[in-house]
């Protein structure tokens, strides 16, 4: 054998780490670069399929939103604060469905601001459906 | 004292102990690693609207933005509102993730509605970013 440890240096054969670290050091730098971490809050509008919401008996409570920037329902102009009443007070028994029927020009700041309101208000599904004219 | 006489006796290999060091880093490294969820961010900045409950939103997502200018983004580029369903169902190939879209308060939201829908098809949950609340 070559080599052939010496007397002299057999306390002191160990692996010389300093690639190892340099390496390691190299991917953390990388993988901290690299993940972007994106905290973002919102809001989930959930509902089931169209085929499946006629299980429910009661009919959903469906919000109008025209290109004026109103809100109404059943044809009539209630505010945006005038959804979470709306909704809370529909039915005592369960919660319902609300679908917000968007026409064009309506604005998706207002649209989320409903969706937020009627999901306040304990709404169980929100749907957004857009109305072509 | 005793320390001082052994170094007098080994003091070639004086050197720091780098093991508690490697450690360390190792687990930081492991952490990164863990976390790192390679989101491709849209690329556009929007005025989200501003809400009283949101909720925080899973990290690893499927990000989409729709601008002022009711313009779709994805991952740095403009798309059209029918490839919005392929590019999830690409993206979701691998591991469910939700789909995010940061929308403009000033977007249209009749295309809004239509992306939520294409989207909502594919994509096992759809979520809306909005400001943090206060």
């Amino acid at each position: 054998m070559k080599r052939k440890p010496t007397i002299f240096q057999k306390e002191e054969t160990e692996i010389n780490v300093s690639p190892l670290i340099d390496m390691v050091f190299i991917l953390l730098i990388f993988f901290i670069v690299a993940t972007s971490f994106v905290n973002e809050v919102g809001i989930t509008s959930s509902y089931k399929d169209s085929n499946s919401q006629t299980d429910s008996k009661r009919k959903p409570l469906s919000f109008n939103l025209p290109g004026s920037g109103q809100v109404l329902l059943d044809g009539s102009p209630i505010g945006l604060e005038g959804v979470a009443p709306k909704v809370r007070n529909s039915s005592i028994y369960e919660a319902p469905s609300v679908i917000i029927q968007v026409s064009g020009g309506a604005k998706a700041g207002l649209a989320t601001q409903v969706m937020d309101q009627a999901l306040l208000a304990g709404a169980k599904a929100v749907k957004l459906t857009a109305v072509s004219k | 004292m005793k320390l001082r006489r052994r170094s007098n006796l080994d003091e070639e290999d004086e050197s720091i102990n780098v093991s508690p060091l490697i450690d360390v880093v190792f687990i930081l490294l492991i952490f990164f690693i863990v976390s790192a969820t390679f989101v491709t961010l849209p690329g556009v900045d929007v005025t989200r609207p501003r809400v009283e409950k949101s909720t925080s939103l899973q990290k690893n997502s499927v990000l989409f933005a729709l601008s002022e200018k009711n313009e779709i983004f994805h991952a740095g580029k403009s798309v059209q509102l029918n490839e919005v369903a392929p590019l999830i169902t690409q993206a979701i190939k691998e591991r469910e993730k939700p789909v995010v879209i940061q929308v403009d308060q000033w977007a249209d939201a009749t295309l809004l509605a239509k992306i939520v829908s294409a989207a909502k098809k594919v994509a096992p949950s759809v979520s809306l970013a909005t400001l943090k609340n206060r």
